[in-house]
């Protein structure tokens, strides 16, 4: 029996842990108390968070298999021109396309 | 008589496009720089259309197995809307998991994003409804978009992260009723088309690089990361964002002191 009323509370609580999650820091520090050390992290946090999700969107990859080798191609193409042309929808786009192509044959 | 009623609905559409763009011409430079921004924003997050769009079609593909209505996928984009714990959360409700669990699993699912306002504590601006918003709407792809772009000098730096934000849950919106309404129908293959989503990470790491330019930040995170991975990875991102906070902190304090 499909009970849509404890659906909706899923995903009233749902949408209430993931706001929290995400509210915090903005209750925790006002705007202006911003102390050096605070700055320190913030400034410091995207390039590790980045660096932290490639990882672990590639951590399941076997690179030494013909799947991990497909998966090593896109990443070389779309870092290569990255790289080389600046222009991020033109490498995600070839990137993804080359990666769907290999996949998909 | 059918091809000429459609051509004369064409005709009048074309007269009204056109009085559109007569319009636009006089608008005042407020409304130019708005329509500049909103384009601006569509090019800037078609990156974040490509990654959540399919993703989206995926989730709402397994959502459909569940046996609700497809515009109950629908509704969990638009008030839920977070990935991972989306996709958590199809297990949990097909077993019936108990309410309170499944908040706690959906909190500490998404708790890495406790770290992430604190990029933005200054450029959310004032408490109002747009802030309430822009952190509703902070998911891994916004944070990694609006910390690495360089907002142009004109635009009003809220809005414009007001626009990123809208149109990626729009993305995300669309993605899970497209799955959950025509999964059976469809017809293309998007197979490897989550790809995108490695690819927008990279791209953005990338410029991550050509901004910062210290190796150390990306070698303190690439070692977290390692180490959440091998004894963490159940909770991998929240330990390797955590740890990697604490090795670069403790860094700074080293180096403070031999500096004094």
């Amino acid at each position: 029996m499909i009970d849509s009323n404890y659906l909706l509370l899923v995903f009233l609580v749902m949408t209430i842990a993931t706001y929290i999650s995400r509210l915090t820091p903005f209750i925790f520090f006002a705007s202006g108390a911003e102390t050096p050390v605070l700055k320190f992290i913030a400034k410091k946090i995207p390039p590790m968070v980045l660096t932290i999700l490639v990882f672990y969107m590639l951590r399941e990859v076997n690179y030494f298999s013909f799947e991990g080798a497909k998966t090593i191609i896109a990443l070389l193409a779309t870092s290569t021109l990255h790289f080389y042309k600046r222009n991020a929808l033109l490498s995600i786009l070839t990137g993804t396309i080359i990666y769907m192509s290999l996949v998909q044959i | 008589m059918k091809s000429i009623h459609e051509l004369i609905y064409i005709y009048f559409f074309l007269n009204w496009a056109y009085a559109q763009l007569i319009e636009i011409k006089h608008l005042d430079k407020a409304q130019v720089i708005i329509t500049k921004m909103i384009s601006s924003a569509l090019k800037i997050t078609l990156p974040i259309f490509f990654g959540f769009l399919p993703l989206g079609i995926a989730f709402g593909l397994l959502f459909q197995e569940l046996g609700y209505p497809w515009y109950y996928s629908t509704l969990m984009g638009i008030f839920v809307y977070a990935g991972a714990a989306q996709f958590m959360a199809i297990g949990l409700i097909s077993a019936g998991i108990g309410l309170i669990e499944i908040a706690i699993s959906t909190f500490f699912l998404n708790s890495r994003h406790l770290f992430y306002g604190l990029s933005f504590l200054k450029s959310f601006g004032n408490w109002n409804a747009r802030k309430l918003y822009l952190i509703f709407g902070l998911t891994d792809e916004t944070f990694s978009l609006m910390t690495t772009i360089k907002v142009p000098k004109n635009f009003n730096t809220e809005r414009y992260y007001l626009l990123i934000t809208l149109f990626s849950q729009i993305y995300w919106v669309l993605g899970c009723s497209i799955g959950a309404l025509m999964g059976d129908f469809l017809t293309f293959n998007t197979e490897g088309m989550e790809f995108a989503a490695t690819a927008l990470f990279v791209v953005l790491l990338i410029e991550q690089w050509l901004k910062v330019r210290k190796p150390l930040p990306f070698i303190i995170a690439l070692f977290s990361a390692f180490i959440a991975f091998i004894f963490f990875s159940q909770h991998m991102l929240l330990v390797a964002i955590i740890l990697s906070i604490i090795v670069i902190l403790l860094l700074r304090l080293i180096r403070a002191e031999e500096n004094d």
